[in-house]
């Protein structure tokens, strides 16, 4: 059983999570992309954890699924989604949600996370995470339909704060109140990326600190680390190269308020060979506890 | 790799790049052409930025129609006009979305605009790479901005967004349509294999069950995990000595068929001859065993060299897993695997 922790050096008295959810700490984590599966296959390396984007596994019956099958027996899973458009006013697609809900039991993921914010509307998709107007109807809204999902997946859904590019002119909070506020009125979960707390941070002209100040931690489930590319006039999510030090230094100082939080690299253009992506992951270990062991994680998501 | 009659098989663990992600791609540099000439249109003082409260709705809709014209934010801003009831003009962006300290409103909006395009472009293209390279990146990058104008997303999934390539590819007029339309569809096949699930397989024991007197009654039933496609170039041909690296040109036109077809998660491609294809086309439309022979034999396809292997052809065929059943038109006598 290759799965569980890597790694050493980590503080000690590790592995069990504060949130309130009762969700496990799995230690350090990769997104698993498609770049890595022959390398994962074949050497079934030591990784805590892995996640996945939920839609690279839906709509397949085939070969994504063939793949995916495999890895979730070895290692713990989450799933991460990119098209729940929770914050759209277009009707929630019960399709989505119910093939959400079956690749959930198929890969036995631990929870399911998704992005504050919306990704079309009228029946068209962007595919964009697009940015929501913080105002007290969107947020009456969306609070709406973080309720239902949760009711339909019978589990906590885990909303991440996205990087954004533009700020309407309507919102009447920031973003830190409005996810405040919402994850209180829809009692769900948070996943706290601090590379998107860094980008819109530069883009709009906040410091992270006053973003993490606004944070209940005791409902941040799981972290985000990821590169991204500065264009000067602003900062874009690409995912690309290592984390920078500002980054990781809101990641630490984000941890040191919720000590035993999962943590997940995210590496999605010009991606390396396996052994540098999941090299860049394990630098959260100078902070990082160790994980729970994949089968105690797997109970602790299953009694969650 | 080379089945029983001397057609070679190609293929192998294709690279599967289409996935998703939650990060932003940055926007090609010919898309910030649509920023120019705009800068006369903008408010030159900001201060007294008068913000524009609508529904959630209107401004979902006002800011995706931005996001997702083909011609541009300008040019969706102009033609809605107005949002919640207020006239909103190019000028007035900034009542809705405000400028940072080193970017207008109007340039945030951009970053999504192409954003949006990026993002899907880079899904064609990873659906599309030979007929990418056919095109070369100009050509191509403009035909994926006529796709995505003429048949937008309304899925949550992109799996199936490149499924219209080849008709899009056959309906324009542009240098390479015909041979664009033949390797778009081959490109999609593959897609398509990839995504289906396991399939049931006859088994060569199943096959043996049957009495030599009902076969020209059996039919075949075909696996999902099977393509056969017809082309009026030689695109297999093109897109294997892409794979290789070759840099191939683009091929006169000529018929060519190719069966693209799944084992496990490995992908093949194997060429047809015209009397391959004649029967496996009948047999894959339904016809019995006998019925397709006999189509075989009245289309005048089956050259003297390829009478004795027709039983060869079978084996393969079966061997590959291109069929999930078997059954005789009177009653079924024999099905799926053993």
């Amino acid at each position: 059983m290759p799965s569980g922790p890597a790694r050493g050096g980590g503080p000690p008295g590790g592995g069990q999570s504060c949130n309130r959810f009762g969700l496990p700490n799995l230690g350090i984590g990769l997104g698993l992309r498609t770049v890595h599966y022959g390398h994962l296959l074949e050497h079934w390396p030591h990784v805590d954890w892995f996640e996945i984007i939920s839609e690279n596994y839906m709509q397949t019956a085939g070969r994504p699924l063939y793949f995916l099958d495999q890895i979730a027996e070895r290692y713990p899973i989450v799933m991460h989604g990119v098209s729940l458009s929770i914050g759209s006013t277009d009707e929630l697609d019960m399709s989505y949600l119910a093939e959400l809900k079956a690749l959930r039991e198929r890969s036995g993921a631990l929870w399911v996370s998704d992005h504050l914010c919306w990704t079309g509307v009228a029946g068209r998709n962007t595919h964009d995470l697009l940015p929501m107007p913080y105002t007290d109807e969107a947020l009456r809204h969306t609070a709406r339909r973080v309720r239902y999902v949760q009711d339909f997946l019978e589990a906590p859904l885990v909303l991440e704060n996205p990087s954004s590019y533009v700020e309407f002119t309507g919102s009447t909070m920031r973003e830190w109140e409005f996810l405040r506020a919402l994850a209180d009125e829809a009692d769900c979960g948070l996943l706290l990326d601090v590379n998107n707390i860094y980008v819109s941070g530069y883009n709009h002209g906040f410091e992270p600190s006053v973003y993490l100040d606004a944070i209940p931690f005791d409902r941040v489930v799981q972290m985000h680390v990821a590169g991204h590319t500065h264009n000067g006039t602003h900062i874009v999510d690409t995912h690309i190269g290592p984390v920078i030090d500002p980054v990781w230094d809101i990641a630490r100082e984000a941890y040191r308020r919720c000590p035993g939080t999962s943590i997940l690299l995210e590496w999605d253009a010009e991606i390396p060979p396996f052994e540098e992506v999941h090299k860049e992951a394990l630098k959260a270990a100078s902070f990082a506890r160790n994980g729970e062991s994949g089968a105690s994680a797997r109970q602790a998501g299953a009694r969650a | 790799m080379k089945n029983d009659v001397g057609v070679p098989l190609a293929g192998g663990l294709l690279p599967f790049a289409r996935e998703r992600a939650s990060a932003t791609p940055i926007r090609r540099a010919a898309d910030r052409s649509s920023v120019e000439g705009l800068v006369s249109e903008l408010p030159a003082h900001l201060s007294d930025v008068r913000p524009v409260r609508v529904s959630l709705r209107a401004l979902q809709e006002w800011f995706a129609g931005a996001v997702m014209h083909p011609a541009g934010v300008a040019a969706s801003v102009r033609e809605r006009g107005d949002l919640g009831g207020e006239a909103i003009g190019v000028a007035d962006v900034e009542r809705v979305v405000s400028a940072s300290s080193r970017l207008s409103g109007f340039e945030r909006i951009e970053i999504y605009h192409g954003a949006y395009r990026a993002r899907l472009v880079e899904c064609l293209a990873d659906d599309y790479p030979a007929l990418a390279y056919a095109l070369g990146e100009s050509s191509f990058e403009s035909l994926c901005h006529a796709y995505i104008a003429a048949h937008p997303s309304r899925s949550p999934s992109l799996n199936a967004f490149g499924r219209h390539m080849s008709a899009f590819c056959r309906s324009r007029t542009d240098r390479l349509s015909a041979f664009g339309a033949d390797l778009a569809a081959l490109e999609w096949a593959l897609v398509e294999v990839i995504h289906t699930a396991p399939a049931d397989r006859l088994s060569e024991e199943a096959l043996s069950k049957i009495p030599p007197s009902d076969w020209p009654r059996a039919r075949f039933a075909p696996s999902d995990a099977v393509r056969v496609l017809e082309f009026g170039h030689a695109a297999n041909a093109y897109f294997q000595a892409y794979n290789a690296g070759g840099g191939p040109d683009p091929p006169e036109p000529a018929w060519s068929a190719t069966a693209v077809f799944r084992e496990g998660p490995t992908i093949w491609r194997m060429d047809l001859s015209r009397a391959m294809h004649t029967l496996l086309h009948a047999l894959f439309a339904g016809a019995t065993l006998g019925a397709a022979l006999d189509a075989l034999a009245s289309s005048g396809d089956l050259t003297e060299k390829e009478a004795p292997l027709l039983m060869n052809w079978f084996r393969d065929w079966v061997r590959y897993g291109f069929f999930a059943s078997i059954a005789v038109e009177t009653g079924v006598r024999s099905s799926s695997s053993a």
